[in-house]
């Protein structure tokens, strides 16, 4: 039984509910006196919550099998380039930037048909540009 | 208790050529989407609702229900022709549905999927239209506490019921309350885990955190897999008999029991939070076949299968509103998003929305009973048009639904901040969904947060912090020792599930 996943999780989440609790929440919640309920009561609570079921987990796993590694470390390439994206659109605007990060992602994917390229770098965008700032009148990023 | 010309004036209010246009609109596309396999309705969903900010309450949620409704139609298409469900919804279908195709009976088959899908559907439609305002009024009565106790006893029902594991659900929900207390805190107003990052004041946005979990995470792990690797299509061919591309009502007539009975398991485990439509399913398909006098037809080709299968997922639909509405407790993720539809429209679902837009309440209903018509009618004519869109290339679905994704929520949340927090709870939602945590149960802990916390400071300013004030209340208290014995049976179950 392989039980590395939920071991990793489980230690994930218990170090996260400690954190959150012994540093996080003193750190970046602020002290207010009077009310019903103090702001820092319910994240308290719920960091304790996420610390123990971590815990339960790390101690008696499953049997749940973690995604296969090399499809994990294709998605982070995909990651990386929207995050390249948003950082792109931020500067250029989504008319100049979308066309190129939809080429990069039928690209990766493997699409090679001319025909089916076009329509996805020039066609989708162009169509929502039209949705967008014609008939709904709004701007896009 | 609505008046009955508030009834009127809701159903007048739907039956509007106009909002026919929105109800076919959204039918069509959830039709096309759910055709092909990997979108499916929520996803349509999830993408869909920023666009319909600048439209009415009624069009833009009579949009959203044509999406869902025509999502669980159009996922029965490549079920049965490539034995590829479009929807997990549609993965019982497949057993008997491609069989059947591949006997040269496509049109049979997905026809079938379509009438006993509608069967089903109308008949929860009707079930919570009954219910949903007289459960309304009961909800009406219960005070924070009460509710308090009605959410700790949902997290832990959606806890156990969701995936193999009730601590990891408990973790899941933890996470989703931990990520809804960013922000403004709701008793004091002071900011609260932003980090220094002001575009946080206002909390998470709702359409970045689900569109984010739901969409991308998806379409990440999707792409993931379809690297190099561009999907054939195999769509069966029909024999050419006129009576192999129909179902005569004969067919229809003999399958009625099956279907009654799949409306009925998927109206009721709909109005729980938390089963889905997948399970119900799967529970109809083998009950059916388990009180057939010809069990060892199933998985052959059995119409019979395809109806079990259909009315039960499709009849979830119209459940899952239930607790939505009289609640204000999203059962399901498709729920929550048209939890997340209404708030963006200004409505509070719960109880007090039949008091306070009555008229928009049985709107609704009337554009649900109106969607049902019309996805009978577009899945009729468009049944042979999903064929060609099953084959559709991914590369091309992937990269527009990206696209879409990254517009939609910049207009929702007024900006690119919104885009890399969706990204963010993107990544997130890959990981949680790689490590077999729930972001069902996230989503739901997520959107309920702020009214948790809000009910709880509520429940303490009147009974002064006297916890002991819980036992006065015998409704929370019946929630809150149902609460225990839920997880513990729930635990039991885990231990005897890990033992076997």
């Amino acid at each position: 039984m392989n039980t590395m996943a939920d071991r990793v999780s489980g230690l994930f989440f218990m170090a996260l509910g400690l954190a959150m609790y012994f540093w996080i929440n003193p750190n970046y919640i602020e002290t207010v006196d009077g009310g019903n309920i103090s702001p820092a009561t319910l994240p308290n609570i719920i960091s304790i919550i996420l610390a123990i079921a971590g815990a339960f987990i790390a101690i008696k796993p499953t049997d749940h099998q973690l995604r296969n590694p090399i499809l994990m470390a294709k998605t982070g390439l995909y990651v990386a380039l929207l995050t390249a994206g948003i950082w792109a659109m931020s500067w250029f605007g989504f008319e100049y930037v979308a066309p190129v990060l939809a080429l990069a992602i039928m690209w990766l994917i493997g699409e090679r048909r001319p025909l089916w390229l076009g329509l996805g770098v020039v066609a989708m965008p162009a169509i929502i540009w039209f949705l967008v700032t014609q008939l709904l009148g709004r701007a896009l990023p | 208790m609505v008046e009955f010309s508030t009834i009127l004036a809701g159903f007048g209010d739907a039956f509007s050529l106009y909002n026919l246009a929105f109800v076919l609109f959204g039918v069509v596309l959830g039709q096309f989407v759910g055709a092909v396999p990997g979108i499916g309705p929520i996803m349509a969903m999830a993408i869909a609702i920023p666009f319909t900010f600048g439209l009415d309450p009624l069009p833009a949620i009579a949009f959203l229900v044509g999406v869902n409704k025509g999502g669980l139609v159009g996922g029965a298409v490549p079920a049965v022709l490539m034995n590829t469900p479009g929807t997990p919804d549609a993965a019982a279908t497949a057993l008997d549905g491609y069989p059947l195709a591949k006997q040269g009976k496509p049109l049979k088959a997905t026809k079938m999927a379509l009438f006993s899908s509608i069967t089903g559907d109308t008949f929860s439609d009707i079930v919570l239209i009954t219910v949903s305002a007289p459960l309304a009024v009961l909800a009406l009565k219960m005070g924070p506490i009460e509710v308090v106790a009605l959410m700790i006893f949902a997290f832990s029902i959606l806890a156990g019921l969701i995936g193999n594991s009730l601590t990891k659900g408990i973790i899941a929900a933890a996470f989703g309350l931990l990520a809804a207390s960013v922000g403004q805190d709701p008793e004091n107003f002071t900011p609260r885990l932003i980090f220094g990052y002001w575009d946080l004041f206002d909390g998470l946005a709702l359409p970045s955190v689900a569109i984010g979990m739901l969409a991308i995470s998806e379409i990440l792990h999707r792409l993931s897999e379809a690297h190099g690797n561009m999907r054939p299509t195999i769509i069966a061919k029909d024999t050419g008999n006129p009576d192999d591309r129909r179902v005569t009502w004969a067919e229809y007539w003999s399958c009625r029991f099956t279907m009654l009975r799949g409306a009925t398991i998927g109206t009721i485990l709909g109005a729980l939070p938390g089963i889905g439509s997948t399970a119900a399913a799967f529970m109809s398909y083998a009950m059916t076949k388990a009180s057939s006098k010809d069990p060892g037809s199933f998985g052959k080709g059995n119409i019979q299968g395809i109806a079990a299968s259909e009315s039960a997922n499709s009849a979830v639909v119209g459940a899952n509103l239930i607790p939505l509405l009289t609640l204000g407790i999203p059962g399901s993720v498709g729920a929550a998003l048209i939890i997340s539809a209404f708030m963006i429209h200004g409505m509070q679902p719960g109880p007090l929305l039949f008091e306070n837009q009555g008229r928009l309440v049985y709107g609704l209903f009337g554009a649900m009973i109106m969607a049902n018509f019309v996805n009978l009618w577009v899945g009729q004519l468009g049944l042979r048009l999903w064929v060609k869109v099953v084959s559709a290339p991914e590369s091309i679905i992937f990269s527009s639904a990206l696209l879409l994704c990254f517009v939609g929520v910049s207009m929702a949340t007024s900006g690119l901040f919104g885009v890399a927090i969706m990204l963010i709870f993107a990544v997130i939602g890959y990981l949680m969904a790689s490590f077999g945590y729930s972001l069902v149960i996230f989503i739901i802990a997520f959107f309920l947060g702020p009214r948790f916390e809000k009910s709880i400071a509520q429940s303490l300013a009147l009974t002064n912090g006297d916890l002991t004030q819980v036992l006065k209340s015998p409704v929370a208290l019946a929630l809150l020792i149902l609460s225990v014995v839920s997880v513990v049976w729930f635990l039991r179950k885990n231990v005897q599930g890990e033992d076997e």
